[in-house]
């Protein structure tokens, strides 16, 4: 009996050791990872370290009592002898005690030290904090060292000015997985402060900080990867990053994203006044056509169709092409920045540099403002009204309600972006991206001019978002025949 | 003067002194039409045709180029060069990109006439269109 619990023993320390050992190559810090390489070896249930121990903890070896004899004048002797040999016994016990006592101290600290890097802070503090200098909040303003296997702590403050800066510290693995990246730390810059921006003046970007992006050169990674950030306690997202490159673009054609509500979503159409009708699209903060993220909540924010067409998509067009055609990599963050408890961004910090050039192809740092033009916006809650700047365009699409709805703000109640399905008002050609009219045109009949593999939606918006992400160099997206 | 230019959407060209875009199909185009006789260029716009003979390298190529040169143009404005241009050959990306610097003559206007359209499937850009306007 006593030799199996010996055996088990001996097996859960390996089993301890090997687990350090791996922590400590996952931990992703020098420091943690001396310590638990450290734990391992004092664990190791070997008798070298064993003796080494004992050594340390004045454990010796306790002699057998002597054999009885039938001598009578030995039983004083025996008892004695028997006292202190139990007595030693118990000492014994006692002692041995503190190993794993230190072992278990030594792995604390292992974990603890392991996690030094990291640093979440929650929405919540930050905006406690950030109201006491500024109102200004971004989400997530955090600063995070992501382990896969261990749990951040915190160890620097973020700062109260909104200033999302991300920084992989060493070259992260690469990832298709929205998986937490060793080593990539992503904190708030401290340069960067949404009061600074200028208010909206047509342009959909203004540069910041002449275009040069926050990263440090130790943030530059010549391997691809891709980090997004934990939502924070308002459920909005935080800073995304990524060292794009072609390892990691996609290659099938996007999902389905219509099951993510991001905070502030409504879906309001103002027919004739925003291209597409609906005023809110789910916008990728780092594209669908840089990491081939499809319905990940972490990368998806509530944002205008002006924020998503004519702000963020000509910035990932220009890195989308740049990767494909030089196949070196481009660090890219976008940080969607919140005032305060705002459940709708003001808009997108977007930075980019191209690694193996450093920066001599791509080079950027833009703010894109989350705005509609003739549209007034409640930051706070979504909320959406007309303002009457921009006049209303005929609707020349004959067929479908949604062109043809009132321009009048008609939210509701929780519309999800539909999934392509057998049916709906839309199909869309998945061979060429272009938009259809059901019913209104040929190719969507059943004759010999029909699709061979349409993929339909019940809304434009819908339509037009799927044949953006299939063909996004579709220069006309809408069927001839359909749209006269 | 022949001229090159590859714009955007918006007939721009670069952002952040940065061109748009590229595509190593057009490149091979450009040298196609090109039928063997050089192309000026600047430094900028060398590291496109790295390894070709065929490119002459010249940061002020438009002031120094004749009659019948081809000369690509990524960064330099070319309403001072007019007088001297006369044939155009606009290569499309059919996208949009930043823009800070855009293609500053405007071919609708001033007698520029389309004489020929082309498209073709570059290897970033699903259709690249050539217009090539000739006074």
């Amino acid at each position: 009996m006593n030799k199996v619990l010996s055996v088990a023993k001996t097996i859960l320390a390996w089993v301890f050791v090997v687990f350090c050992l791996l922590m400590a190559i996952g931990c992703g810090s020098v420091s943690g990872s001396i310590l638990f390489v450290l734990t391992a070896v004092l664990s190791i249930p070997l008798r070298i370290v064993r003796n080494l121990w004992d050594k340390v903890l004045g454990i010796k070896e306790i002699p057998d009592l002597p054999e009885d004899t039938p001598a009578k004048w030995y039983e004083v002797k025996k008892k004695k002898e028997q006292e202190a040999h139990n007595n030693a016994v118990e000492d014994q016990k006692k002692r041995r005690l503190f190993k794993p006592l230190i072992i278990a101290m030594a792995f604390i600290i292992s974990f603890a030290v392991a996690m030094g890097n990291s640093e979440t802070v929650s929405t919540a503090d930050s905006v406690k904090e950030s109201t006491e200098v500024a109102s200004v909040e971004v989400a997530e303003a955090v600063q995070e060292t992501v382990a896969p296997t261990a749990t951040p702590k915190p160890t620097e403050t973020p700062k109260p000015t909104a200033t999302p800066t991300a920084t992989p510290t060493a070259t992260p693995e690469p990832t298709k997985t929205p998986e937490p990246t060793p080593e990539v730390v992503a904190k708030v810059s401290e340069e960067f402060s949404l009061s600074n921006v200028a208010a909206y003046s047509g342009k959909p970007y203004v540069e910041i900080n002449q275009n040069v992006p926050y990263f440090a050169a130790s943030e530059l990674s010549t391997t691809s990867y891709e980090y997004y950030s934990d939502l924070d306690s308002l459920g909005r997202c935080g800073v995304c990053i990524a060292s794009v490159g072609q390892d990691i673009m996609p290659t099938e054609k996007r999902g389905d994203i219509g099951s993510v509500k991001p905070t502030g979503w409504h879906t309001v159409k103002y027919a004739g006044v925003v291209d597409g009708n609906y005023l809110y699209n789910r916008c990728h903060l780092i594209g669908y056509q840089l990491t081939g993220e499809n319905a990940n909540n972490k990368n998806l924010i509530t944002g205008t169709r002006y924020l998503n067409v004519e702000g963020m998509l000509p910035f990932e067009n220009m890195v989308a092409d740049y990767v494909k055609e030089t196949g070196n990599h481009v660090m890219y963050r976008v940080t969607p920045v919140f005032d305060g408890n705002n459940l709708l961004a003001s808009g997108v910090l977007m930075e980019a540099k191209s690694v193996e050039d450093n920066g001599s192809g791509i080079l950027f740092n833009v703010f894109c403002y989350n705005v509609q033009p003739g549209v007034t916006i409640d930051y706070a809650t979504g909320d959406s009204a007309l303002d009457g700047s921009v006049s209303v365009k005929e609707q020349s699409t004959p067929k479908p309600e949604v062109t043809q709805a009132p321009v009048v703000a008609t939210p509701e109640p929780q519309p999800e972006q539909q999934a392509p399905s057998a049916t709906g008002s839309y199909a869309v050609n998945a061979k060429n991206g272009k938009i259809h009219i059901v019913g209104a045109c040929p190719a969507t009949g059943n004759g010999d001019s029909a699709m061979t593999d349409p993929v339909y939606f019940n809304s434009y918006e819908e339509a037009e978002s799927y044949s953006i992400s299939i063909a996004p160099n579709q220069s006309k997206r809408k069927c001839g025949n359909c749209y006269r | 003067m022949q001229v090159i230019v590859c714009v955007d959407d918006d007939m721009g060209m670069l952002f952040n002194h940065r061109r748009q875009s590229r595509d190593r199909v057009l490149i091979q185009r450009i040298l196609e039409i090109a039928k063997g006789k050089r192309i000026f260029m600047n430094t900028y716009s060398a590291e496109l045709f790295e390894g070709n003979e065929n490119i002459c390298i010249d940061d002020d190529f438009l002031k120094n180029a004749g009659d019948g040169d081809i000369c690509f143009v990524e960064n330099v404005a070319l309403s001072g060069y007019i007088e001297k241009i006369d044939k155009i050959i606009v290569y499309k990306w059919n996208r949009r990109y930043p823009a800070d610097f855009y293609m500053d003559i405007p071919l609708i206007k001033n007698g520029w006439q389309l004489v020929e359209n082309y498209d073709f499937k570059g290897y970033s850009h699903e259709k690249i269109t050539e217009e090539v306007y000739e006074r």
